[in-house]
C-alpha cells in the first residue's frame, strides 16, 4: 500500500503569480528513504507543506489534485490530525523549540492531543531512547548544540508516532559531525520502525548511503525519480545543476571514460571496494614500479607568501561575559593575496576569531595587528574600510528598500561622494549578476540571492581583506560553484580571502590554506590537501575529510597518494595510474 | 544584565522545588512586608533574611550579578533621596538623612532581591502550570513562555545585527539627537523582520505539533502541594501576621543613629 499518494497536484500560494507546484504525481510506499532534492525554489518545501496539510489549511491560495497522506485526504483533514501521521521538521532549530525543558517540549504535542500523564512518560522514555538523547532530559533547549537541538525536534515528533517524517534541510545549521549523527538516527529510525523518511538535502554527500530513492525536482516538478545511483548519473540531473555526491560523480567520470567499476558508488566505502577489486588485479607486484612514475598531484600549490602579514594575531584570548572562554591562544599570520579558510566545529572559536580582524571583539590578552600596526586603538570603522566581514545570516543585515539601497548604505557610511556611490554600485550589482534586481526590494529575493546582496554590500567598497562567515550554509550546488568562481576571481584581483566554513567538501574543491580549530586554539595550519587528511588533526577538531579524500586514504595500501581530495585530481590522477597499469 | 541576573537556572533546591503558587505568596508577602516600612532598622533585618533564602536556593551568584545591573539605579536613589532631603530640610545634611537615603536603597535592594528569589528558583514551565491553575486561558499562557524562551535567541540576534552593521560602517555614536536615532534603524528593521519570519516559522511548528486539537489540553508536569510546601506557607502567613503586628503596634524608633549636622 502506498502511503503516500499525490495526483495532479498543482498549488499557488496566495497573491503569487506562478503555481509553485505544477501537475505532481507521486507514489511513495511505506518505509521508503527517500531524498527530495532540487536547486532553491523548486518547489520541495511547498510539497512538504503538503504533507501535512499546512498547505491548504494553514497558507491559503489555490491547490488543484488531491493529496493521501496514510489514507487520510489533506484537503478534509485537520492539520492536528495528519501531525499524528505525518512528522514535520524544518531547518532552524531555534524555531521548532517551545519549552523550557526537552522533556516538556518532547511533550508539547502529546499534551495538545490530551493525552494522560503516564501515557506521555512513556512515550517520552521512548523517543528520547529512539533518538539518544536521554542524559540531556532535564536540560534547557539553549544550552544544546545545534545537533542536539535538532536531535530535540526528531524527538518531539517521533514522540506522537508518526508513519512517516518529512525533514526539511535538517542539518543547514549544523557542523559535518552534528549532521552525520542526525542522519545517523534518521536512518536507523527508518530501518528500525518503518518509518518512511523524506529528507531534503543539499548534503548529498552524508545523505546518499543511506537512500532507496532519489527525486528531482525543478521549477515546480518532478522532472527525476529513481535509484540514487541512477538518478546522480543522469544528464537531467545535471542539466538542473543539482549536485550529486562526489564518489558517484568520480565513479560516472571513470566510466565514461572506460573505466567501468560496475554500479555507482555512493559512500567513500563502495568506492574503494571498487577500486581495490580493480588494483589487486592488475597491478600485483608492480605497484612499487608504478608509482614513482606519477608525480603526487597537489604539492606546489601551496607556498606562504614573504612580506609583511595583512592580518596576524599574536596570543589572543578572548571570554565572552557569560565565561565562555573563546580563544585560548591563538597567533595567526594572513599574507596579503592569500586564500584561508578557518575550520572546525561550531564553538570551535572561528567566528570569535574573525570578529577580532576588524575590531568587533577586542581581545582580553595578546594583539591582532592590520598591515603591521596594533588595531587596539582604532574604531571598528575605519578598520571596516580594510577589512570587509560579510556575516553569515543575510537576514540579520538586509534593510533597506532595494538593493542599491542596501550596497549603497556602507559606501555612504564610509563618505564616498555621489558619483563615486553610483559608479561602486553598478561595478558591483555586475559583478555579482545582480543588477537586474537593482531596484528590487531584496527581501522577495531568494536565500541564495539575499546571500549575494550581503556580499555585494561589502564588496562595494573595495575592501583589501574580504571574510566570508559560512558562505555556503543554505546554498545549493550551483550557487557554491558560482560563489567558488567569485572567490578564486576575487584572489586573481590579489584580494586576501578568508573563509569561516565547515563545509569540507567546498574547502576540498577551493583548495585554500586551512586553519583548524578546536577548543578556541588553531591545532592545525597548511595546505588544505595535508590537513583534510590528517585524521589525527581532523579527529580532534570533529572534522571528517573529504570524501574524495578518505578514498584515498584508505587506499594508501596500494601506493596511491594521499593527498587527493577533491574529484577532478582523483580524476586526473585515476585515469594516468589506471591507464598506465594496462599497458 | 540586569535581564540576566533575572534568568531562571535550571538547578535543584528546596526553593526551586517549591510550589509556585505558594513562592508566589512568599515572595508577596516579602514585597508587602519591604513596602510598608520605610525606616532602616526593619528593612535591614528583612534583608538580613533575605540572605539565607539565596543561600538555600544557591542563587547568590546570579543575585549579585543582578546587583551589579541595578547598581545605577541604587546610585540615583541614593543621590536623589540625599538631595531632595538636603534642600528640603534648608541646606543640612544630617545623619538622620543620610539614614533615609541609606533605607531607601536598602528598600529596593530587598525589592530586587525578592524578585530575584522568585524568577531566579522559578521556572517558567512551572510558571505556566502556576497561570493554567489560576485559570488564565492557554493561548495567553503560551504566549508568555514563549516570548520568555525567545529572550535569549533575541538578544544574540540583537547583538549579531549590530556587529554586522558595524562591520559596514555604521557608527552609532555619530551625529546629533535625531540622526542617533536614525543610527538604530539598520539594527531594528531587520530584528522586527527577522522576529515575524520567525513567528511564522514558530506557528508552521506549532501546526504540525497538533497545537489546538483538543479543548481540554493535558500537561506533562502537575502541581502537588508537599508537606514542605504546607509548611512554608503557615511559616509565610505568620510572618505576615509578625510583620503587620510590628509595623502597626510596636513603636520603631524612627531613626537608628543619633541627629547631628555634617554639613
Amino acid at each position: 500500500m502506498n502511503i503516500i499518494d499525490i495526483r495532479d497536484l498543482t498549488y499557488t500560494y496566495p497573491r503569487a503569480e506562478m503555481p509553485a507546484l505544477r501537475e505532481v504525481n507521486l507514489s511513495i510506499s511505506r518505509g521508503e528513504f527517500v531524498l527530495l532534492t532540487g536547486p532553491s525554489g523548486c518547489g520541495k518545501t511547498t510539497l512538504c507543506r503538503c504533507l501535512n496539510g499546512l498547505i491548504p489549511h494553514f497558507y491559503s491560495g489555490k491547490l488543484e489534485g488531491d493529496v493521501d497522506v496514510a489514507g487520510l485526504s489533506i484537503l478534509d483533514t485537520q492539520i492536528s490530525k495528519l501531525a499524528q501521521h505525518v512528522g514535520l521538521i524544518f531547518q532552524n532549530p531555534d524555531n521548532q523549540i517551545f519549552a523550557l525543558t526537552v522533556e516538556k517540549d518532547i511533550a508539547f504535542g502529546l499534551e495538545n492531543l490530551g493525552y494522560s500523564r503516564e501515557e506521555m512518560i512513556k512515550r517520552i522514555d521512548w523517543a528520547l531512547e529512539a533518538t539518544g538523547i536521554e542524559d540531556l532530559r532535564h536540560r534547557a533547549p539553549h544550552e544544546l548544540s545545534g545537533g542536539q537541538k535538532q536531535r530535540l525536534a526528531i524527538a518531539s515528533v517521533l514522540v506522537m508516532r508518526p508513519e512517516i517524517i518529512v525533514l526539511d534541510e535538517p542539518t543547514s545549521f549544523l557542523d559535518p559531525v552534528g549532521a552525520e549523527s542526525i542522519l545517523q538516527i534518521i536512518d536507523r529510525l527508518n530501518r528500525e520502525l518503518n518509518i518512511t523518511i523524506i529528507l531534503i538535502e543539499h548534503r548529498l554527500d552524508i545523505a546518499a548511503p543511506y537512500l532507496d530513492r532519489v527525486i528531482i525536482m525543478n521549477e515546480g516538478r518532478i522532472i527525476h525519480d529513481g535509484f540514487p545511483g541512477e538518478v546522480f548519473t543522469s544528464e537531467e540531473t545535471k542539466l538542473v545543476g543539482v549536485g550529486v555526491p562526489r564518489v558517484s560523480e568520480l565513479g560516472y567520470r571513470l566510466r565514461e571514460t572506460g573505466l567501468d567499476l560496475g554500479s555507482t558508488p555512493l559512500s567513500a566505502q563502495e568506492l574503494v571496494k571498487a577500486f581495490k577489486g580493480r588494483l589487486i588485479k592488475q597491478s600485483g607486484s608492480r605497484v612499487d614500479d608504478i608509482l614513482p612514475r606519477w608525480l603526487t598531484p597537489g604539492e606546489g600549490g601551496y607556498e606562504t607568501p614573504e612580506g609583511v602579514a595583512v592580518i596576524e594575531t599574536r596570543g589572543l584570548h578572548f571570554a565572552y561575559p557569560n565565561g565562555v572562554k573563546a580563544l585560548d591562544g591563538v597567533s595567526l599570520r594572513v599574507m596579503r593575496g592569500e586564500f584561508l579558510a578557518i575550520m572546525g566545529e561550531n564553538g570551535a572559536g572561528k567566528t570569535t576569531l574573525v570578529k577580532h580582524f576588524n575590531g568587533l571583539l577586542r581581545p582580553d590578552e595578546g594583539g591582532v595587528y592590520v598591515d603591521g600596526k596594533n588595531i587596539s586603538g582604532m574604531s571598528v570603522a575605519s578598520l571596516a574600510r580594510k577589512v570587509g566581514l560579510v556575516f553569515q545570516n543575510p537576514d540579520d543585515q538586509l534593510f533597506s528598500e532595494s538593493v542599491e539601497e542596501e550596497v549603497a548604505f556602507a559606501l555612504r557610511n564610509f563618505g564616498f561622494d555621489k558619483a563615486k556611490i553610483e559608479e561602486r554600485i553598478v561595478w558591483t550589482l555586475d559583478l555579482l549578476g545582480l543588477a537586474r534586481y537593482r531596484k528590487t526590494t531584496p527581501f522577495t529575493l531568494s536565500g541564495g540571492e539575499r546571500k549575494r546582496v550581503t556580499l555585494a554590500s561589502v564588496l562595494a567598497w573595495d575592501p583589501e581583506v574580504i571574510i566570508l562567515d559560512e558562505p555556503t550554509i543554505g546554498q545549493d550546488y550551483a550557487q557554491k560553484m558560482k560563489l567558488k568562481d567569485l572567490l578564486m576571481q576575487m584572489k586573481a584581483q590579489g584580494k586576501t580571502i578568508i573563509i569561516v566554513t565547515h563545509d569540507v567538501e567546498f574547502v576540498a574543491e577551493c583548495k585554500p590554506r586551512v586553519a583548524l580549530m578546536a577548543k578556541g586554539r588553531i591545532i592545525g595550519d597548511g595546505p588544505a590537501e595535508r590537513i583534510l587528511t590528517d585524521l589525527e588533526l581532523l579527529g580532534r577538531a570533529s572534522v571528517r575529510p573529504p570524501e574524495i579524500g578518505k578514498v584515498f586514504l584508505q587506499l594508501s595500501d596500494f601506493g596511491l597518494p594521499q593527498n587527493i581530495i577533491n574529484v577532478n585530481e582523483a580524476y586526473d590522477f585515476l585515469i594516468k595510474r589506471l591507464r598506465g597499469g594496462e599497458d | 544584565m540586569m535581564l540576566e541576573g533575572l534568568k531562571f537556572s535550571a538547578i535543584s533546591s528546596p526553593i526551586h522545588r517549591l510550589d509556585p503558587r505558594v513562592k508566589f505568596l512568599m515572595v508577596s508577602i516579602l514585597f508587602v512586608s519591604t513596602i510598608i516600612f520605610s525606616n532602616l532598622l526593619p528593612l535591614l533585618m528583612i534583608f538580613v533574611a533575605q540572605i539565607p533564602l539565596l543561600i538555600i536556593a544557591k542563587v547568590q551568584r546570579q543575585w549579585l550579578k543582578s546587583l551589579r545591573g541595578a547598581l545605577l539605579l541604587g546610585i540615583i536613589i541614593f543621590a536623589s533621596n540625599l538631595i531632595a532631603n538636603y534642600f528640603y530640610r534648608g541646606r543640612t545634611l544630617t545623619t538622620e538623612v543620610l539614614e533615609l537615603s541609606l533605607a531607601m536603597t536598602l528598600r529596593f535592594t530587598a525589592l530586587i532581591t525578592t524578585f530575584s528569589i522568585f524568577f531566579l528558583t522559578t521556572s517558567p514551565d512551572r510558571l505556566s502550570l502556576a497561570l493554567e491553575k489560576a485559570r488564565i486561558p492557554y493561548e495567553l499562557n503560551f504566549a508568555f513562555i514563549t516570548a520568555i524562551r525567545f529572550v535569549p535567541v533575541l538578544a544574540e540576534e540583537a547583538q549579531t545585527i549590530m556587529d554586522a552593521q558595524k562591520a559596514r560602517g555604521l557608527e552609532l555614536e555619530r551625529g546629533n539627537f535625531i540622526q542617533r536615532i536614525r543610527n538604530y534603524l539598520p539594527i531594528l528593521l531587520p530584528l522586527i523582520i527577522n522576529s515575524i519570519r520567525r513567528s511564522l516559522e514558530l506557528a508552521e511548528a506549532m501546526e504540525s505539533r497538533a497545537f489546538g486539537a483538543v479543548k481540554k489540553r493535558t500537561n506533562l508536569y502537575e502541581l502537588r502541594m508537599t508537606r514542605n510546601d504546607y509548611y512554608v506557607l503557615l511559616l509565610s502567613l505568620a510572618t505576615l501576621l509578625l510583620v503587620l503586628y510590628v509595623r502597626f503596634f510596636i513603636p520603631l524608633p524612627r531613626y537608628l543613629f543619633p541627629n547631628f549636622r555634617i554639613l
